[in-house]
């Protein structure tokens, strides 16, 4: 038990004066976790958002809103409607009238409601929702209707048959850049923590070639250098967390009153997700850099 | 010497051969037995290979082809984690001391204890009584920069006794001396060789040699050229001369 409580003072107490002593370099390698860290939590972030819009738009894919002229009686729209319904290809349709559609676009997240009641008449049409067998007949049924009189005409309706495989690009190109930027940014952060326990090491070197001389062995060696790797990880990866856990609510509210249409949303689960992993990518790459600075040195 | 010399000696090199990677030949064929409680004179001239045999011994370098077994454990068998324990077994000091500027007296012999996990509750008494040995009561406070050249080389002899080392090695403990002061250390180096530490020495001072009359060991050119035991600096008939 002293044993390990020797062990542990010793190397708090050097990793904590190493750190100090050459607090240049040590505060260059927590900025240095901290900007990785920072990219890894955005990162993921917002390729979570990504997948969310992808999701939601794929359970949106298989329907499509028609929507009505202003001028089309109540009674037309039904007969339109019960004329969709008989069609084999569909399985639902649903009335939307003007004051749902208005309803619905009042519940869209971060749009001001004083912004709406300025607009005085509702600008919304009534729509026919209808929902398919199969997402490939999309297609027709969107240029069916787009002849009907009763069909407003700018636009006809909500069909756009690219955007989920937009949205599906820009996710995985999202993904791929910023996978290449986190390895980057990782071997860049691991490399300087590398050089800052080089210094250490440097500095101290009288002390270790005393320590290796009387017998002391590697692992205790290691500890201090370890230790302060550690300390460059957490202090990086506290102010990155931080940034981050109390960033995330407002960036979404402040992106959703630009993106209005964007489904953005917030979720608390997946972002205690993303802080633990940053803390514990902190903690491995203060951990590895040091590794590696003393490795060569041990070797000797 | 009267001592009964055991059956395995507690130092042996058996052809011993050290080339270093520039291409350096350090010691060709040194075939050395060493028995407990031994005191050994190293000699030679400068670049003759003796510094090159104390690191083999503590294994900081390792041998090109030959043997070397101390206290029964082949060097070039032993596995990297083993040899801290080696070295706690082997006391070693230097001509330039190796003490830590920034601690005292007190800290740097308890640094040894601390580095090596030793049981903290005894660390106070074991450093005071290195520290008595020495002779540096009254100085645990002092820093190393406030001593004499041989006080700080009693410190750093201090915290080689820290382990109770069967074997000590002084590589030129008297280098940075002047003579007073190293008979003082030669002293101390004896009364630890009487508690039953064997003593290997290398060293330039023939004055010392020469008066204490102990087994002497004379390398040149990375060979043993003799090995008398009451021997002088040189050898006897150039001595003669």
């Amino acid at each position: 038990m002293h044993r390990l409580w020797n062990r542990a003072d010793f190397a708090f107490s050097s990793a904590w004066q190493n750190f100090w002593r050459n607090a240049a370099v040590s505060i260059a390698s927590v900025l240095i976790v901290w900007v990785v860290l920072l990219a890894l939590g955005s990162l993921l972030l917002v390729l979570h958002s990504l997948d969310q819009i992808v999701a939601l738009e794929k359970t949106k894919a298989s329907a499509i809103s028609v929507y009505l002229s202003d001028t089309t009686p109540l009674s037309s729209a039904m007969d339109f409607k019960l004329h969709l319904e008989n069609d084999p290809r569909v399985t639902n349709v649903t009335f939307v009238s003007k004051d749902q559609a208005m309803a619905r676009f009042r519940e869209l997240p971060a749009l001001d409601p004083s912004v709406i009641d300025t607009l005085g008449t509702n600008p919304l049409p009534a729509s026919l929702d209808v929902t398919v067998r199969d997402i490939r007949d999309l297609g027709a049924i969107d240029q069916a209707v787009r002849n009907s009189p009763l069909v407003d005409r700018s636009p006809a309706t909500n069909y756009e048959p690219n955007v989920i495989d937009k949205i599906i690009l820009l996710a995985r190109v999202a993904g791929v850049a910023g996978l290449v930027l986190i390895v980057g940014l990782t071997g860049l952060s691991v490399f300087i923590i590398m050089l800052t326990i080089r210094t250490a090491i440097y500095l101290r070197r009288k002390e270790i070639e005393v320590m290796k001389l009387v017998g002391a062995t590697d692992w205790f060696v290691r500890w201090p250098f370890i230790v302060e790797g550690l300390f460059v990880g957490m202090i990086g990866a506290v102010v990155a967390v931080l940034i981050v856990g109390f960033g995330y609510r407002p960036a979404v509210v402040n992106l959703q009153s630009i993106l209005i249409f964007v489904p953005l949303s917030f979720d608390q689960y997946y972002l205690r997700l993303v802080l633990a992993a940053m803390l514990c990518f902190g903690l491995l790459l203060g951990s590895v850099g040091s590794y590696l600075g003393v490795r060569r040195f041990l070797k000797q | 010497m009267a001592t009964v010399i055991p059956a395995v000696p507690q130092i042996s090199l058996q052809g011993v051969h050290k080339q270093y990677p520039n291409g350096t030949v350090a010691l060709r064929d040194v075939t050395l037995a060493i028995p407990k409680q031994d005191f050994v004179f190293l000699v030679g001239p400068s670049g003759a290979g003796k510094s090159t045999l104390v690191r083999l011994l503590i294994r900081e370098e390792k041998v090109t082809a030959g043997q070397i077994h101390v206290e029964g454990q082949d060097l070039s068998r032993l596995k990297r984690r083993h040899l801290p324990y080696l070295r706690r077994k082997i006391g070693m000091v230097f001509q330039d001391f190796k003490l830590l500027p920034n601690l005292t007296v007190f800290q740097n012999v308890a640094f040894a204890l601390r580095v090596t996990e030793g049981a903290l509750r005894h660390l106070k008494p074991k450093v005071e009584e290195v520290l008595s040995i020495v002779g540096l009561e009254g100085k645990e406070n002092k820093f190393p920069d406030q001593l004499s050249g041989g006080e700080q080389q009693r410190v750093a002899i201090a915290r080689a006794l820290v382990h109770d080392p069967r074997i000590f090695l002084a590589d030129e403990p008297t280098g940075n001396l002047d003579p007073a002061t190293s008979w003082e250390i030669i002293q101390l180096l004896l009364q630890i060789n009487a508690r039953g530490t064997t003593v290997l020495m290398a060293t330039h001072n023939r004055e010392i040699v020469d008066v204490m009359r102990r087994r002497v060991v004379a390398i040149e050119g990375g060979q043993i050229v003799r090995d008398e035991d009451a021997g002088g600096y040189h050898a006897p008939a150039l001595e003669s001369r």
